[in-house]
């Protein structure tokens, strides 16, 4: 079966499948080859819907000869994080505390991908329970970066499955979650594209939580194009997520008009770029400048507030997972990942002042980001520091200083997550050694639309995205 | 802040969070107790004031 199919982007493939040009089934048979050949030794998949998946084909296949409706996303196959509840499917976490768990009822956002005609291929490894940021899985294993044939290196995490499925061609979007850089640092390390959309945009209603105040709900593309789709059948007010957010949903795809003329963009100095290697600041740059050639006003801002994020965001997730997991914690601790488990103890540590003043600070770190988006349209910084590390490296050197890897991959996404903004990790090189490099761009709240539409105007201007990896 | 907590004062704490670890669990996790609390101090010296806090980030 043509292997180029399993990269055509989501948006192609709909207009394929709604204009008879390529079947739904040929569509989800290719994508389940492609997982039975590759996924033995890059292990993105905890769950393959094999058989669901072809019956829900068939089902496409056979609306669509029968002229029935056709949803945006009718036929396309999809694969979810395995934390998004799925009816009669285990959605376990990651985790061994959840491995007979069967929910009865999809996640919102996975029932209005389904009405909307997606076909959910399967469940995606991840870190237990979303508590880590290098894709490392005591129980299933670490998912292989698709990248480095040679060398087994961190695929990124904690959506560390769909980042891998999506950049090595075994299903055409995935979603993920993220509460301090989970879609955009596997995104990054991964080569694909990421939208951690703005809290309150996408329900988490069904989704297992690591973290409520920081937990964000978004899809993961090879392009900015297949994640306006997406997010546009994702987002959207919620009655069973009090934080979901009652404005209209725009038509992301829409605003993808290639046109950056004129929109201004600041350019992260300080503590974004300065902690970059040189590789990944020469791209960030680079990426910058390209986006001035096509007419967009660059300037330099820097955002001192950050550095209180280190402090605030431990506060507030150590304190919220330890609140979502002491009954499993104190039951039965041997079955946790030994560093989670390590992880969610540091919790009992922090006090409720501590846990007060952290969300305070992050008013600080939100009410400095709006400012510096009052006179700029987006923000313009690397997604990660680095490139994929080894899987067995804990020390790294940055553009800074030496830092662990874990502190590394999540620096310079956590800012977000604390105060909320929307923010697309998109691929903007590679290094020498073939690793992909990814940036992000950040904009004001619920303006994902012009987030996209830059991140769009870029992969027109580039072809980072569409570069593959060469599978064993 | 650059205290250095013994086993028996994490052994407190703990307990007042509800959790019974062993000695041997806490001597493991103390090297980054302290690191966590040298980190939290930075919050003290901020000027938070009345600033509240985003428990609910943005409701709309």
């Amino acid at each position: 079966m043509n292997a180029d199919l399993a990269f055509v982007s989501v948006t192609d493939l709909a207009r394929m499948i709604a204009r008879k040009e390529v079947s739904p089934v040929e569509v989800v048979r290719l994508h389940l080859e492609r997982i039975e050949t590759h996924d033995r030794s890059l292990r993105s998949y905890i769950t393959v819907c094999a058989d669901a998946a072809l019956a829900a084909a068939r089902s496409a296949e056979a609306g669509l000869m029968a002229g029935g409706p056709v949803g945006p996303l009718h036929g396309v196959p999809i694969a979810l994080k395995d934390l998004y509840d799925t009816a009669g499917v285990a959605t376990t976490a990651g985790s061994k505390i959840l491995a007979a768990r069967v929910p009865d009822a999809d996640a919102t956002v996975v029932r209005r991908l389904r009405e909307a005609g997606a076909i959910v291929l399967g469940k995606l490894h991840m870190v237990e329970f979303a508590y880590g940021p290098e894709g490392l899985n005591a129980h299933h294993g670490a998912p292989r970066n698709p990248w480095d044939a040679a060398v087994e290196r961190l695929p990124g995490g904690s959506s560390s499955g769909s980042g891998v499925a999506v950049a090595a061609g075994l299903a055409p979007a995935a979603l993920g979650s993220d509460t301090g850089g989970s879609i955009r640092i596997p995104a990054s390390l991964c080569g694909i594209t990421g939208l951690k959309p703005t809290y309150g945009r996408v329900s988490r209603a069904g989704v297992l939580p690591l973290a409520w105040s920081m937990d964000h709900a978004g899809p993961m593309t090879r392009t900015a194009g297949d994640s306006a789709v997406l997010l546009r059948v994702m987002a959207g007010y919620d009655p069973a997520d009090a934080s979901s957010s009652v404005l209209p949903v725009p038509d992301y795809l829409a605003a993808l008009n290639g046109d950056v003329k004129g929109l201004r963009v600041g350019l992260l100095r300080g503590f974004f770029l300065d902690s970059a290697t040189p590789d990944v600041r020469a791209a960030v740059e680079h990426a910058a400048k390209t986006l001035e050639r096509a007419g967009a006003v660059v300037d330099e801002v820097s955002l001192p507030a950050v550095a209180h994020v280190a402090a605030s965001a431990y506060a507030v997730v150590a304190s919220e997972a330890l609140a979502y997991h002491t009954v499993w914690l104190r039951a039965q601790p041997a079955d946790y990942d030994p560093e989670v488990r390590r992880r969610l103890q540091l919790g009992a540590f922090v006090t409720g002042a501590q846990y007060v003043r952290a969300q305070q600070a992050r008013a600080l770190v939100r009410d400095e980001i709006d400012a510096a988006l009052a006179r700029r349209d987006v923000l313009l910084a690397p997604a990660t520091p680095l490139t994929a590390p080894r899987l067995d490296e804990r020390q790294t050197t940055l553009g800074d200083g030496r830092s662990d890897v874990r502190a590394a991959l999540i620096r310079l996404t956590r800012p977000f997550n604390c105060s909320g903004h929307p923010a697309c990790a998109v691929p903007c090189g590679f290094s020498p050694q073939g690793l992909p490099i990814g940036m992000q761009l950040v904009g004001r709240p619920f303006d994902e639309a012009t987030v996209l539409r830059v991140a769009d105007a870029y992969q027109r201007l580039t072809d980072w995205h569409v570069r593959r990896p060469v599978l064993a | 802040m650059n205290e250095v907590f013994d086993v028996e004062t994490l052994r407190g704490a703990a307990r007042v969070a509800g959790f019974a670890w062993t000695v041997e669990e806490l001597e493991t996790l103390r090297p980054a107790v302290e690191a966590a609390l040298r980190l939290l101090a930075a919050l003290d010296d901020l000027p938070l004031g009345a600033i509240e806090p985003t428990t609910q980030y943005r409701v709309l």
